[in-house]
């Protein structure tokens, strides 16, 4: 009974954070600026900061298309049981990788920039990354979730490279010479 | 980024002797060691990794609504954008070359730039950084306007008067960071240019030093050089900087380790998303130019 209450109230927390298209916008850039005050807060250790951040992004990060987008063809050869072991596997990768750079984080400043409607279930967000001597170019891509009409990130464009993408040509590389559980162990 | 900044002979000798030496190790996987460069299960991390991952009942019923949305297009999306390297001949050099650069990378370039960064305050590695890039204005100006994209040249021409002058020798960046309204950079290389005609990249090329590159951003580095003036050419030594190689390659060294010291850090981050390290800075360096491309 109580987990069920539990599972109610998660969900409900979930849905109530969960995109709609027309505050896309505004939450990015609510959890842009959440993100970034975490980051400049002095008195978190950097456990506390990751543990933050990682909250932040989980709701509008949907690392499990992200996994079968990134495996491509070879997503629907796998087991049920090796699919959910790849995903966990890859959200973890994903995650970490995505605190390192954080880390790197030495006060830019973050602009929002244009929202761009691609097609009816998809959205850009693009954004600008202000460094030292640089201005990047940080695109989020959007997808819509069939189930349940709400927005989720699927890629992230960081200077025109897709980071699926990118692991996707690794992957399919790797896969040609090695087994989905090698796979999985390395990552 | 323009990359035209060291002599031509220089790049032709090291490539010619490189392929030469290691044409036999093509079909050889060199150094097995890059292979797998895992990272280490980091303590740090690993605990707001777990935790945000729990054992969710829903877990089962979204396998089932993955498939669906599989076929909502993204694989035509991701397949349509892949980055054509079917064609590699020179993966075997290719992948040496690679980790030559990593280790020199890691175990040079990036101590020197340490060591650079402590003597020299922040403000002047900017300072020096800015003084570079204002010098290769006639590649940013010339290549936008072989694309036909005059405001970008007209802005590019602005912004060399203004950094030239108020901004002393171009060592502050005063039409990006000091005018009401900024006047952007529009980098942009005669690699780009040849891409925006038409002109396909060739194979993968991994140049020494410089990092990943293909046949055609290698023609467009050559025609930049003749350009940029910090490169010497012989017969043109009343516009260039340098009067021979060595102060190219000093140059460029300068360049390089000013650039990395303001950069610390970020190559070992980089590296450490890849699963191969060959192909993945193979993808992103053609992903990148691709885009740099369509702009």
């Amino acid at each position: 009974m109580l987990q069920k209450v539990i599972i109610v109230l998660f969900l409900s927390i979930v849905s109530l954070d969960a995109l709609e298209e027309q505050n896309i916008q505004k939450v990015t850039d609510i959890k842009v600026r959440q993100v970034l005050n975490i980051l400049k807060d002095k008195t978190l250790s950097q456990k506390q900061k990751d543990a933050k951040n990682v909250r932040i992004i989980d709701d509008i990060f949907d690392f499990d298309i992200m996994s079968q987008i990134s495996l491509g063809k070879q997503w629907k050869t796998l087991t049920k049981n090796e699919k959910t072991r790849f995903s966990k596997a890859f959200e973890k990768k994903i995650k970490h990788s995505y605190l390192d750079k954080l880390r790197l984080y030495n006060n830019e400043k973050v602009i929002i920039k244009d929202l761009k409607k691609i097609k009816s279930n998809r959205i850009t967000l693009e954004t600008q990354v202000i460094g030292l001597d640089d201005t990047y170019k940080v695109i989020y891509l959007f997808y819509k979730k069939k189930q349940t009409n709400q927005w989720y990130i699927y890629d992230v464009e960081l200077v025109g490279v897709s980071i699926i993408q990118t692991y996707r040509k690794q992957f399919s590389e790797f896969l040609r010479t090695k087994t989905i559980k090698q796979l999985i162990e390395s990552l | 980024m323009s990359k035209g900044d060291l002599s031509m002979k220089f790049v032709y000798i090291f490539l010619i002797i490189t392929l030469f030496t290691f044409q036999g190790c093509t079909t050889k996987e060199a150094n097995p060691k890059v292979n797998h460069p895992q990272n280490k299960p980091d303590s740090m991390t690993s605990d707001p990794l777990s935790m945000s991952t729990p054992d969710d009942p829903e877990k089962e019923n979204q396998t089932e609504g993955f498939e669906e949305e599989f076929n909502e297009g993204f694989e035509e999306e991701f397949s349509a954008q892949e980055t054509n390297t079917t064609s590699d001949p020179l993966s075997g050099y290719n992948r040496w070359m690679t980790s030559f650069n990593d280790t020199f990378i890691l175990y040079a370039l990036n101590p020197i730039s340490e060591g650079y960064a402590t003597i020299l305050p922040q403000p002047l590695r900017l300072g020096v950084s800015n003084a570079i890039d204002n010098l290769q204005f006639p590649i940013r100006f010339a290549n936008n306007l072989l694309q036909g994209k005059f405001q970008n040249s007209a802005d590019e021409l602005g912004r060399f008067i203004i950094n030239s002058t108020v901004g002393l020798a171009g060592l502050i960046d005063v039409a990006t960071n000091h005018m009401t309204t900024p006047i952007p950079a529009h980098d942009e290389d005669f690699g780009q240019t040849l891409g925006y005609y038409g002109v396909g990249s060739g194979f993968h090329v991994v140049l020494p030093f410089l990092g990943p590159s293909n046949i055609r951003d290698i023609a467009g580095i050559t025609a930049d050089a003749y350009l940029s003036p910090l490169v010497n050419v012989r017969g043109l030594e009343n516009y260039k900087i340098p009067k021979n190689l060595g102060q190219s390659i000093g140059i460029y060294a300068i360049h390089t380790i000013n650039k990395t010291s303001l950069h610390l850090g970020e190559y070992e981050n980089l590296r450490e998303d890849a699963v191969d390290l060959y192909p993945f800075f193979r993808d992103t360096y053609e992903q990148k130019r691709n885009s740099e491309i369509a702009e």
